[in-house]
């Protein structure tokens, strides 16, 4: 007789056997018997729905995250090229008035004259009528009836004055009167404000040869403006079969709606 | 107080006409803005309050344009004597008549602008240009003006009550 211990050793040792040589059968061929299948089609839907959750979940956290640093990120940007823009259009303003004042100061080196530089801070109130402000005044040595010019020509004449302030009567205002020639064929005559901006030269005798584009410039002999000084361009010319005077219409080289700086002779034109 | 509500308008409406508008090319042939304020002390404020105010504001105009001295005081007393003659034949306060008052008045000041360029200086001609800035103006008068009649009333009665609260008695 086997005792009933030694059975039950050998028993095991036989099932572990068995269980080690399936196993290599097993790992050898990865057969699945259909079994495979069935489980896979019942959990894989369950594992889908809890990875796809637990993907959005992760993905929407990430996203969340994401958008508020890409939104933080945007709206930093969006200020900085806000302040970028900014200093564009100020480093650009900075330059034309850069350009500007080096053109008023190369004319100023320019002429004979002792001049102020001032700048224009209003307009006249009224359509009609054509004065600008400009600030500087008694205090810095403007007196009424200097001549106030640009690199371009003649701007107009002082016809009042505060302690820091003038007010400047433009070539263009109707009461405005500059003895004026042309420059090439020295026909003389006076150049008086005309409507839309443009000026009248006026009592040029009908002998003269006045032509259209023809440049026209101060006579200097008004006491007011230096001679050679640039007024405008002759825009149109009629000449009447009566009359001894001819209508000659000038268009000023100072454009009037973009005067910044101007420059006021402070002493009177040499003769 | 109330003097010192129509100076700060008067300097609010002079900056703005002679400094900020004419950067804007849009408001290159708009009207005088002192116009409709002068219609709005002759609508609804009264005479004895108005005249002082609108003595010193043309004469301010006056001395800030290249006119002839005294051409605005005029314009602008003609303007308050027009509108509180035409207060008693019509009732221009209903604000469906107010856009034609303010028009009128706009036209009335350049026709007597160009009266004055016609008397005074010798030689002077309009051009379609000119009647062109006054149709402008006008125009602008016509969809603007009311506007900025109601806006200085509606400010006129907060400041009267502001004011009223700050010195505990309403003011005139």
């Amino acid at each position: 007789m086997i005792p009933k211990k030694m059975v039950v050793i050998i028993g095991v040792i036989v099932l572990i056997a068995a269980n080690i040589i399936a196993l290599s059968v097993t790992s050898r061929r990865h057969a699945s018997f259909g079994s495979g299948r069935i489980a896979l089609s019942f959990a894989a839907p369950f594992q889908k729905a809890v990875t796809r959750s637990i993907r959005f979940a992760r993905g929407l956290w990430k996203h969340y995250f994401l958008t508020v640093s890409v939104a933080q990120e945007s709206y930093k940007y969006k200020k900085a090229l806000g302040l970028a823009q900014q200093q564009n259009n100020q480093l650009r303003e900075l330059k034309l008035t850069n350009v500007r004042l080096r053109n008023l100061l190369d004319f100023q080196k320019t002429m004979t004259n002792q001049v102020l530089a001032a700048e224009a801070i209003g307009k006249d109130p009224s359509q009609w009528y054509k004065t600008i402000i400009i600030d500087k005044g008694k205090d810095e040595g403007v007196a009424k009836g200097m001549a106030v010019v640009v690199p371009e020509g003649i701007v107009g004449q002082v016809m009042d004055v505060s302690a820091h302030n003038s007010k400047v009567l433009l070539i263009i205002d109707p009461n405005s009167a500059v003895d004026a020639l042309i420059q090439r064929t020295r026909a003389r005559g006076v150049i008086k404000g005309g409507s839309s901006g443009r000026c009248l030269f006026k009592y040029v005798l009908r002998k003269h040869d006045v032509g259209v584009g023809e440049r026209v410039v101060s006579s200097g002999m008004d006491g007011v403006f230096p001679k050679g000084l640039a007024v405008g361009r002759v825009a149109g010319v009629i000449r009447r079969s009566s009359g001894i005077f001819q209508e000659v219409t000038v268009t000023p080289f100072v454009d009037f709606e973009k005067l910044e700086e101007v420059l006021v002779v402070l002493s009177p034109p040499k003769h | 107080m109330t003097y010192f509500f129509y100076i700060c308008t008067f300097v609010l409406l002079l900056i703005f006409q002679t400094t900020v508008m004419p950067y804007f090319p849009l408001f290159d042939r708009f009207y005088d803005l002192l116009a409709p304020f002068v219609i709005y002390l002759g609508l609804f404020r009264s005479v004895r309050e108005s005249i002082p105010i609108i003595i010193i504001f043309g004469f301010i105009m006056d001395n800030l344009s290249g006119g002839p001295l005294g051409l605005y005081l005029t314009t602008y007393l003609w303007l308050f004597a027009s509108v509180r003659w035409v207060i008693t034949i019509l009732r221009v306060r209903d604000n469906v008549l107010l856009p034609f008052v303010v028009a009128a008045g706009v036209l009335l000041e350049n026709i007597i602008f160009m009266g004055a360029i016609t008397m005074f200086e010798s030689g002077s001609r309009f051009s379609q240009a000119d009647f062109s800035t006054v149709a402008v103006q006008v125009l602008w008068a016509l969809v603007t003006g009311p506007i900025f009649l109601i806006f200085f009333k509606y400010l006129h009665q907060r400041w009267d009550k502001w004011s009223g609260e700050i010195l505990g008695s309403p003011t005139s």
